[in-house]
Order: C-alpha cells, then structure tokens, then sequence
C-alpha cells in the first residue's frame, strides 16, 4: 500500500528540474550558426599563417597574415601608387554611392511604372532585358569610346550594372500586390495617386530594398572593372595595380578591404529593412 | 434604398468559354436590414457582392444606391472581405482611420474618430498595436471598423468570419450585431453556412449555381430577438429555427438543373 501510494507520488509531483523537451527539428530552425563560423574563420586564418610561416608556398604568391597586416598599416600611413588607402577608397565608395543613387532614383520609378502600366512595361522591357544580362566588360569599351576615361563613363558603367535589378524588383514589387489590397482602398473612396502612395509603393518597399541589396552586391563586383578605365584612385585600381608589380600583399589589402566595405553596406541594408518594413514576411 | 435589378453577368473563362455567373439577380436592401446571400461556392453571391461594390461591371441589369447608379468602388459601400486587408505597415488606428485620410480630414480628428469605433468593436487600447500582433478575430473587427469609418450607406461583407474559428465566429457574429443596432447600418452578408444566415440576416436570399441565381427569400425576424433579448439559445432551440434551416438546407442541396454554360468559380 505505501509503495503504491509514494509511486503515485513521484507521478504527480514534477522532478526538480523537469527535462525539456520540443519537436524534432528538420533543416537549420534557428541553430546558432555565429559560433561555427567563428571557429572557421579561425582555423582559416591558422592555416594561412601555418601555410605562409612554412613556405609550403612561395612569399610572392601568399604571403602571410603578419604581412598583409604590416602592408595595410604601411598603406594607410604612406600610401600607394600616389594615393593613401582612405583616397583609394574614398574614390571608389563615391562611385559606388553616385552610381546607387543615380541607379535607385531612375530605377524605382522606371519598375514601378513598368509594373503598372502598359506602355512603361512594352517599351522598356526590351532594352532591360536585352542589356541586363550581358556582363559590364563586355560593354566597358563602349562606354570608353562614348564617355572618355573620365569618372563619368565608370559611373556608368556601374549605374548600368545597378539599375536592373534595382528596376526588375520594384516591378516584381507592384506585380506581388494583392488585389485585394487596392480594391480595399478603393472602396475607402482612395484616388489613383492616393493607391500609388499609399498602397503601392509600400506594398513594393520590401522588394525594392531587396533589389539595392542586389544591386550594391553587382556594383562591388563591377568595381574594380570600373577602374580599369585609366583611374588614378580607387580600390579596384589598387589592387590592379599592386598586380602588375607582383605586390601580392597590397592585393590582399585591397581585397581584405573590399570584403570589409561589402560587408558593413550589406549588414547596414538589412538594418535598413528591419527599420523601413519591420512587418516583411510577417503579413 | 440599394436596388440591385436583374442583374446578369458573364464571365470569360480562361478556356475562351463563357461562365455565367450571375443570372437576373434581383435584390432591395432598405434601411436598418441585413440582407444575406446564402449558398455554395460558385452560386455567384460573391459576384454580387463585387458588383454592388462597384469592383465589376455588370453585363446587364442596374444596381443603383439611393437612386443613383453605382459604378465604380466609393467611400459609400464599406467592404469588409473575407481575409483581412489590413496595412501591415500602419498601426490599428491608421488602419481604422484610413478612408478618413484619403477623404482629407485632418490627423487628430482621424484618431478620435479611430478610437471611437475600436471602442464601438471592443478593441480599446490597441490603437498603436500592429495589425500583425492581433488575432484573427481582432483582424477582422478591424476591417468592421475601417468600414466604418466612412459612414458609408451599406457596409458588404464578403464571408468576413468564414476563415474563423467557431467560438471567435459566435463572438463575433454577436458584435456584428450589436453594431447594427448600435449604427442603423444596412448590411449586405455573405456566407455559405445555413445557422449564420438564419440567426444574422433580416431577409435571407439563397443562391444557386450554375448559372448563379436567387433560388428563395426568407424575411425573418431572429436577429431583432436576438438584439433585443441577447438570448442565443432561445433563438437556435426553437422549432421554427429548426424548420428553416432544413428547409433552406433541401434548397440548397436540391440538385439544380446545370445550365447552357461551363462553371465557373467567380471571385
């Protein structure tokens, strides 16, 4: 009888510390990945390091972390190729910045009205999507023979490369809008440009910020092609010409820096976006 | 007075055959109704209802508001649809308050008014909560409100609480009715159930497909008890209740004769 009794006990009575537990996950759902990735970047940079301290490859083709580290000090300080590191880098961030903004303020409008009325979309649509595909260096030497060697053909030529997705998103953003939505504010007695403003084009937001994100990740890419076109400054001219004197650590440099730069632009968008459309994927 | 007179529409189905949708419907909504259109999916009622909102044209008949023909969508017929269209990115009372902005009246006057008719459907004090932190049940007491706020003439309402729970649908069908007789509003309803129209609708019209067409009318008198008495169990034991929900149920399970023209699933 008392056994039986302290068994019911022990059911009823919940453990101390009772042991959790949840569905089986399948796929990723929400582990932490931070961790893993650090402990890579680790083991990449430990391997760089025993790879160049051990000459398994020569100095000219890596070198090791210690000295790009040293050659990235040294260009910020002194300089190369007749500019420092911040005017190398200013240059570049002003055309990439110029070229962003010439690409979002003609390519907003440009989708939106090609999402939203017939004759935008029948005369635009071919040139968009005759050029777009094509890769900017096939198109640089024209942009050289038409516009120079000056900063305007580069600015071009990287507003070229960004206005298409930048254009197709905010068109993909006015095709995703719900009918429903519209005829909602219809019947609310809203006038066309009453829909336009507030129905349409933040209905269209969370593409287009997604078509800048694009679009910023091809100008970066598009870079250093840019100022191929006898630059003086910029960070794809560095490494260009870091390249023709086999200065395989200034190379490294401009890379490491692109790859810092890309990556605050890219993280400062999805900042953007938790701040302007803080309801995507939610509704 | 809403008038909807032999109204007829015709659909292109996507294979280039013709759907007929809805065939000579014709419909008086007076002032302080509630008139339903019962039946299954296909009979055309949410045809109707897009025409009298002004969101499809009709290919024969009129239906017109006070005298005057309808046309186009207006600030004077409320829609309230079946899945919310509430903004995500504005808050409740924005939302509410919507028509009112389009209509240009000024900020403060907007939220006023936008906190009378969250009070009017039992939301206070979620005028800054975002539509995507309420339920499903609040969504839609939302959309009533947004309707509302107009004061348009009718409000249409297009199987608003099909997509809710059975408790959250009482609940609300309640509230429905406490704002009418709060507001005197005149209500076009939409629903495929049988008990939602009997105990919601003034006049009860059923619908059949194939082509869509008003197949009964019933003038019954379960919502004014119900606002009067607020008794629901009363209203859904009695007998007569019971008659006619069968009868409306042989309606609309009786097979109809299909007519020259293809289905069609209007939106």
């Amino acid at each position: 009888m008392t056994d039986l009794t302290r068994r019911d006990e022990s059911v009823i009575a919940p453990p101390a510390t009772p042991k959790l537990v949840r569905l089986h996950p399948f796929g990723l759902d929400g582990a932490r990945t931070a961790p893993i990735s650090l402990a890579t970047a680790l083991v990449l940079v430990g391997a760089w390091f025993l790879v160049a301290e051990f000459r398994l490859v020569p100095p000219l083709f890596l070198p090791g972390p210690q000295e790009v580290l040293a050659q990235f000090l040294a260009i910020a300080e002194e300089g190369y190729a007749g500019a420092t590191l911040w005017e190398h880098v200013s240059a570049s961030l002003f055309r990439i910045f110029t070229a962003a903004f010439v690409a979002a303020s003609l390519g907003i409008p440009l989708g939106l009205a090609m999402g939203l009325n017939r004759w935008a979309k029948g005369v635009f649509d071919t040139p968009i999507e005759f050029y777009w595909p094509l890769p900017p260096l096939a198109y640089l030497p024209l942009m050289i023979i038409w516009l120079g060697i000056g900063e305007v053909s580069k600015i071009v030529l990287l507003t070229l490369a960004m206005f298409a997705p930048v254009c197709l998103s905010a068109q993909a953003g006015v095709r995703a809008l719900p009918i429903e939505r519209v005829n909602a504010a219809l019947s609310l007695g809203a006038t066309r440009w009453q829909i336009f403003r507030e129905i349409v084009l933040p209905s269209a937001l969370p593409e287009i910020l997604t078509g800048l994100r694009i679009g910023i990740g091809v100008g970066w890419s598009t870079l250093v092609a840019a100022e191929l076109i006898a630059a003086t400054r910029g960070i794809g001219f560095m490494i260009m010409s870091a390249s023709h004197f086999l200065a395989t650590d200034v190379v490294f440099v401009g890379i490491g820096v692109i790859a810092v730069w890309a990556f605050a632009f890219s993280y400062g968008m999805r900042l953007l976006e938790a701040w302007l459309v803080p309801w995507k994927g939610k509704l | 007075m809403l008038q909807v007179h032999n109204a007829s529409v015709f659909f292109p189905a996507r294979d280039g055959r013709v759907v007929h949708a809805l065939d000579r419907a014709s419909l008086d909504i007076d002032a302080n109704s509630i008139v339903v259109a019962l039946g299954a999916s296909g009979c055309g009622k949410s045809t109707l209802l897009n025409a009298i909102a002004g969101f499809l044209p009709l290919s024969d008949g009129s239906i017109t508001l006070d005298g005057r023909p309808v046309e186009r969508p207006g600030a004077d017929r409320g829609v309230v649809f079946q899945k919310d269209t509430l903004l995500p990115w504005k808050s409740v009372a924005e939302n509410v308050a919507l028509g009112l902005k389009f209509a240009g009246v000024p900020a403060r006057r907007r939220r006023e008014r936008a906190e009378e008719l969250l009070g009017l459907v039992g939301l206070d004090g979620f005028a800054d909560s975002t539509p995507h932190e309420l339920s499903g049940g609040m969504r839609q007491r939302v959309g009533i409100a947004r309707a509302l706020a107009t004061d348009p003439k009718i409000l249409l309402m297009d199987e608003p609480f099909g997509a809710l729970d059975s408790l959250t649908r009482e609940q609300m069908q309640e509230l429905l009715i406490d704002v009418w007789a709060r507001t005197g509003k005149r209500i076009f309803f939409i629903t495929h159930s049988i008990e939602e129209a009997l105990f919601l609708g003034t006049t009860v019209v059923v619908m059949s497909p194939r082509p869509g067409r008003i197949v009964a009318r019933f003038e019954l008198d379960f919502v004014r008890q119900f606002a009067a008495e607020r008794d629901v169990r009363a209203i859904l034991s009695s007998p007569r209740f019971a008659e006619l929900y069968d009868e409306i149920r042989d309606i609309v399970h009786r097979p109809h004769h299909a007519g020259p023209h293809h289905e069609g699933r209007p939106q």
